[in-house]
């Protein structure tokens, strides 16, 4: 099933109640944040009542809120190579999570292709 | 020919006798049909080589391991064309240190080894000590020659590492919060630690040759 990727585009400050309410029913709360909601007219109808102030697109498959976020994380530009050693009791716990950031082997930044820049392939 | 770039090239020729003999034609010719005491009235433009800027813009593939797009630094990299192959000695062999516009954080910094970078940020689960090799170059220079990547310039054509010196923190900051008519004051403390990186080595991995620095 297809969806809408709608994105706040206009701020609703100074806006009525009414333009306000359909904002929170569609979920955006503030500027620049991407909701995904199913093709059906319900949505379609809350879309035209704040057309103005959204950029829609119909897309195939919905991303979570991760994957909204991972689109815009900017690379890392670096992975750890080497460790030095720790010590053995480190004044901050550091989790796993965070090396495996550092040393690039963190899966979850890599999403499935959903958008590309024009030209060129891309490499990881 | 330029002064600058006829120089650099004589000193080439001179450093590393033993090139692939497919460029030599074509330096010798132009460097023995002028001679050193001409001044040229026209200047001709560096050799900016570009990677795949000619290839048009190919219809998205889907692919596993692709990157996202981000609305702040560039995210794509192309793989290096020949022709910026058969360049990238030129680059390579120029005496003097080579620099590089890096991206770390989709922040651009240009550096050269043995600068030093404050990061505007504090990165966790590092130490000092640990080398961090950064991998997202926009432009790699010498002292006559450009390469520039679109947006990026492929990984393998280059090693950059900076080690990581330590932890620093501005000087305490204090935001003091009143109301008028209110005599209650609120203080906020603020003292933000930044992270600061020794760039130790730049290095230039010229195919068929060892890297340069």
């Amino acid at each position: 099933m297809s969806y809408f990727r709608i994105t706040l585009h206009r701020s609703a400050i100074g806006l009525p109640a009414r333009t306000r309410g359909v904002l929170a029913a569609l979920g955006l709360h503030k500027r620049s944040q991407t909701v995904y909601h199913p093709v059906e007219a319900q949505f379609a109808g809350m879309i035209m009542k704040v057309k103005e102030l959204v950029k829609v697109e119909e897309v195939e498959r919905k991303l979570d809120k991760w994957e909204v976020k991972a689109e815009r994380r900017p690379d890392s530009g670096f992975y750890l190579e080497k460790m030095a050693p720790r010590m053995e009791d480190e004044g901050q716990k550091v989790g796993s999570r965070v090396l495996a950031r550092l040393r690039g082997e963190d899966e979850s930044q890599v999403v499935e292709g959903v958008r590309r820049e024009g030209g060129g392939e891309v490499r990881v | 020919m330029s002064r600058t770039l006829l120089r650099s090239l004589l000193e080439l020729r001179a450093a590393a006798p033993a090139r692939p003999s497919a460029l030599r034609p074509a330096l010798t010719t132009t460097a023995t049909t002028r001679s050193l005491h001409q001044t040229p009235s026209q200047i001709d433009p560096l050799p900016q080589t570009q990677s795949s800027a000619a290839l048009p813009p190919s219809p998205p593939k889907p692919s596993p391991t692709s990157i996202p797009r981000c609305g702040g630094a560039p995210r794509t990299t192309s793989p290096a064309t020949p022709e910026t192959l058969q360049l990238l000695p030129l680059l390579a062999l120029q005496p003097g240190n080579k620099y590089l516009q890096l991206y770390i954080q989709g922040q651009s910094y240009l550096v050269t080894p043995g600068d030093q970078i404050r990061l505007p940020f504090k990165m966790p689960g590092v130490v000092p000590g640990d080398v961090l090799r950064l991998n997202r170059a926009v432009a790699i220079g010498s002292r006559d020659f450009t390469l520039k990547g679109s947006p990026y310039v492929d990984e393998t054509l280059f090693e950059c590492r900076a080690v990581v010196e330590g932890t620093e923190a501005e000087p305490m900051r204090l935001k003091i919060k009143k109301k008028q008519r209110c005599r209650r004051t609120k203080t906020v403390r603020s003292k933000h630690k930044y992270t600061v990186l020794r760039v130790s080595e730049v290095k230039i991995l010229a195919p068929g040759q060892e890297g340069q620095q």
